[in-house]
């Protein structure tokens, strides 16, 4: 417009013109900007309020100004955020925004609306009237809505998988207590008891153990532990434990019942998913004096089973050279005998226990060592107390348990003692 | 807990997967596919040098004894060079040190 | 449990005068209480607190089945009360905070020994002969708002603090939790005052009582304060020339003089 360099009219005229231009006045601007403007004496009375706002309400100036107070206008639900968070705020740090609301509609509907207040003090600093904007939050309020279903929505599908969780971990369990025996039965002359320990709640474990008779006089027992974990893992020990007793059945020397193990697994499980496993495999014999019973065992890899003895010592029972069962077509395995007198205690384990981790950083290893002080320490106590106690230690393993433990222990009772056997 | 990662040499008597980190039920996955994607010729070596493994669960002998099968299927041998001594006394309680041959390092181990 | 550290207790002014419990209503929390603490602290032991779930209790301690009774703040009082071993304390409850100071007194009565109401009310909803001030329609309304719009309220309720050029004579003690409060343990305490109905409970003070109700209070009208009058013997009702709920804030130097006069009173 002024090209020809400054002069005295052109600092007014831009600004002028652009008003001009307009045709806004302040009146203007005040009365029909995009939001809603309100200002109210202390005590909530309207002294102003905008045409946008009053369209919105669906009401008239002088039914307003000077009659109703702000919280009038808004929700029951409204008027009690007002009187109980919004005015005390404002009094105290002489503003605040952002706050969602909803205006009542003089037809009967409502508008979430988005509210800021700021205080005018007077000359002295005291409180004067307060100035209100407030904003059209329909859109907001929409996406507000969305975005709480879609959180309800989330927290109902977490919840069910929460549910399905407890189910599967349920079915688990009960399929779990199905693969192991679930009493042992009683033996004359010996006591026996078992524990089983899953390491998780969310896997089926490959632990498996038994007592069985196998005629008038004698009892088979075996305790092992197939690689893996998880529901094929699960199968092979029911497959396993068939196996046994029925070899057992047909001849039980231990030696003989762990090579038909292996020949069904070497057979029925090759190539890129071999199914193996350790196991321990042994027959009670009462011997001819009363009291006294002979333990024949054959281990197939399985960590060496514990003796514990009534004068309080405890060995490890060797079966060294023994290879895990189903690796190869034909296996060594190596027999070994004991005899278990009155208060003597045989004590097969998984290496669940074993190989927990331990020590402060958990890079140590139970170990075989500490098994052996262990198993020293309840050395003539009755099977159910030595499971008791090994119990008691997995307890204190706590997490550091990383595999699943079964523990079965056979003794004979200490003179004086009735038999029992716990399951 | 040390993520596992598994390079491939090739030496005269065949190939020499070096294993360093953890070998558990997680990650027996990758071996296998390793194990899968090689080509044994009848008469070679697989060699599994395990100096940088740092762990071995049953998943992880499992993966071994694949590995055997493997190897024989093809006409074809597997030696471990470098047993960590934690792996070595399971493969000796489990008796596998009698079928798996066990070299001290995997010089002793590539030599024809 | 520490109780003084889960109520957020603040301990001021006279330590050798009469205690005197300052207890927040629904919304907010002791902060409410700002411009009446001076007004006493230097005749008497002010205590203040934030009830669990309100202020910066400690909100891990919340239980909505504790708080879904007046019952379970009542015992937050007797709680403070023990902690801080008040015998005969005057208990100044805001709002439905008087109530749960009448319930207060009936479970621990040697700790309690005056009542102060400001704007009291014992029920909320309107009964045939009787006017609470909301009809059961406004209250569903308001519940179910609290549950749809919980968005709206947490927003406004998060710490939004800039600094108080203007009114320094607050200092520095106000701090970001000012009126922070969790919306669904707001949502339980509404829905516990706005359902109660403690007017039974009213005929059980027998201790002097001060009620001070506003001229123009949406939430507890006149009738409300003339109730609480009749159903308490020892009681003297101060109207304030007031408007609002909050007569503490809004009109704070009549609310003081009214409770100082009262506790001058007190035997």
């Amino acid at each position: 417009m002024c090209r020809n360099g400054p002069e005295p009219d052109c600092e007014k005229a831009p600004a002028a013109a652009f008003a001009a231009l307009l045709e806004d006045s302040v009146e203007e601007l005040y009365e029909n900007a995009p939001c809603g403007y309100l200002s109210t004496l202390m005590d909530g009375t309207i002294a102003k309020i905008n045409a946008t706002l009053l369209g919105w309400l669906g009401l008239e100036a002088d039914a307003v100004v000077g009659r109703m107070r702000f919280a009038d206008l808004l929700t029951v639900g409204g008027k009690l955020y007002h009187e109980t968070h919004f005015a005390p705020l404002l009094r105290m740090r002489g503003e605040i925004s952002g706050i969602a609301l909803e205006i009542k509609q003089a037809g009967g509907g409502r508008i979430p609306v988005l509210v800021s207040s700021v205080v005018k003090n007077g000359g002295n600093g005291e409180p004067l009237l307060i100035r209100t904007t407030v904003f059209d939050a329909r859109d907001r309020r929409a996406y507000e809505r969305e975005l709480l279903r879609a959180r309800r929505a989330a927290e109902q599908a977490h919840e069910q998988a929460e549910a399905d969780r407890a189910r599967l971990q349920d079915a688990l369990a009960v399929l779990q207590q199905s693969l192991l025996p679930a009493t042992l039965p009683p033996v004359p002359g010996v006591e026996a008891a078992a524990h089983y320990r899953t390491a998780s709640p969310d896997r089926l474990g490959g632990d498996f153990y038994d007592l069985f008779a196998i005629d008038g006089r004698r009892f088979a027992f075996f305790l092992g532990d197939v690689c893996g974990k998880g529901p094929q893992a699960a199968a092979v020990t029911s497959l396993i434990r068939y196996t046994l007793r029925a070899a057992a059945l047909h001849d039980p020397d231990p030696v003989a019942a762990l090579t038909t193990l292996n020949h069904l697994l070497h057979e029925r499980y090759t190539g890129d998913d071999p199914r193996y496993c350790t196991a321990i495999f042994g027959t009670l014999e009462p011997g001819p004096t009363t009291g006294e019973v002979t333990v024949r065992i054959a281990s197939g890899g399985h960590p060496p089973a514990l003796v514990l003895r009534a004068d309080g010592t405890a060995g490890f029972l060797a079966t060294p050279g023994g290879l895990l069962v189903g690796v190869l077509p034909t296996a060594p395995f190596t027999a070994t005998a004991t005899t278990l007198g009155p208060g003597d205690t045989l004590v097969l384990y998984t290496d669940g226990l074993t190989e927990a981790r331990t020590g402060e950083d958990r890079t140590a290893l139970y170990g075989d060592e500490a098994l052996l002080a262990f198993a020293a320490g309840h050395a003539g106590k009755a099977p159910q107390a030595v499971i008791r106690a090994l119990e008691d230690l997995l307890d204190d393993l706590g997490d550091g348990l990383d595999d699943d433990t079964a523990l079965l222990a056979i003794g004979v009772p200490a003179p004086g003692t009735q038999s029992r056997t716990a399951t | 807990m040390n993520p596992l990662s598994i390079t491939t040499q090739d030496a005269t008597t065949g190939p020499v997967l070096e294993i360093f980190g953890d070998l558990d039920y997680t990650t027996v996955g990758e071996l296998r596919e390793r194990l899968t994607a090689l080509t044994l010729r009848p008469g070679q070596r697989l060699v599994l040098d395990l100096a940088g493994m740092t762990f071995c669960d049953s998943s992880g002998i499992t993966a071994l004894i694949a590995a055997r099968n493997q190897t024989h299927a093809a006409h074809a041998d597997i030696a471990l060079a470098a047993v960590p001594a934690h792996t070595l006394r399971v493969l000796r309680m489990v008796g596998l040190d009698q079928i798996f041959v066990v070299h001290p390092d995997s010089d002793a181990a590539t030599r024809p | 449990m520490d109780i003084e550290r889960r109520n957020n207790v603040t301990v001021t002014g006279n330590p050798r005068g009469r205690a005197v419990v300052l207890a927040h209503g629904f919304g907010c929390d002791q902060n409410m209480w700002r411009l009446t603490v001076p007004a006493l602290a230097e005749d008497y032991r002010v205590v203040l607190f934030d009830y669990v779930g309100a202020g910066r209790s400690d909100l891990t301690a919340f239980s909505e089945s504790r708080y879904a009774s007046l019952d379970g703040y009542a015992r937050d009082v007797v709680d403070v009360c023990e902690a801080l071993d008040l015998r005969d304390a005057v208990f100044v409850g805001h709002s439905v905070s008087a109530m749960i100071g009448v319930l207060a007194a009936g479970m621990a009565p040697e700790r309690i020994g005056a009542l102060v109401m400001v704007a009291p009310s014992p029920r909320y909803i309107d009964e045939a002969g009787y006017r609470g001030g909301f009809s059961a329609e406004d209250i569903d309304e308001l519940l179910e708002s609290l549950e749809s719009n919980y968005l709206g309220w947490s927003a406004a309720m998060a710490p939004v603090i800039m600094g108080n050029a203007d009114r320094p004579e607050l200092g520095e003690e106000l701090t970001n939790s000012f009126c922070a409060t969790d919306p669904d343990m707001a949502r339980v305490f509404a829905r516990t005052t706005f359902l109660s109905d403690s007017r039974d409970d009213l005929r059980t003070v027998t201790v002097p009582t001060l009620i001070l109700e506003c001229t123009q209070d949406v939430i507890a009208p006149r009738e409300v304060g003339a109730f609480v009058h009749r159903m308490i013997a020892d009681s003297k009702l101060v109207t304030l020339d007031a408007t609002g709920h909050c007569p503490h804030l809004s009109a704070p130097e009549a609310t003081n003089e009214a409770i100082t006069d009262f506790l001058v009173r007190l035997p």
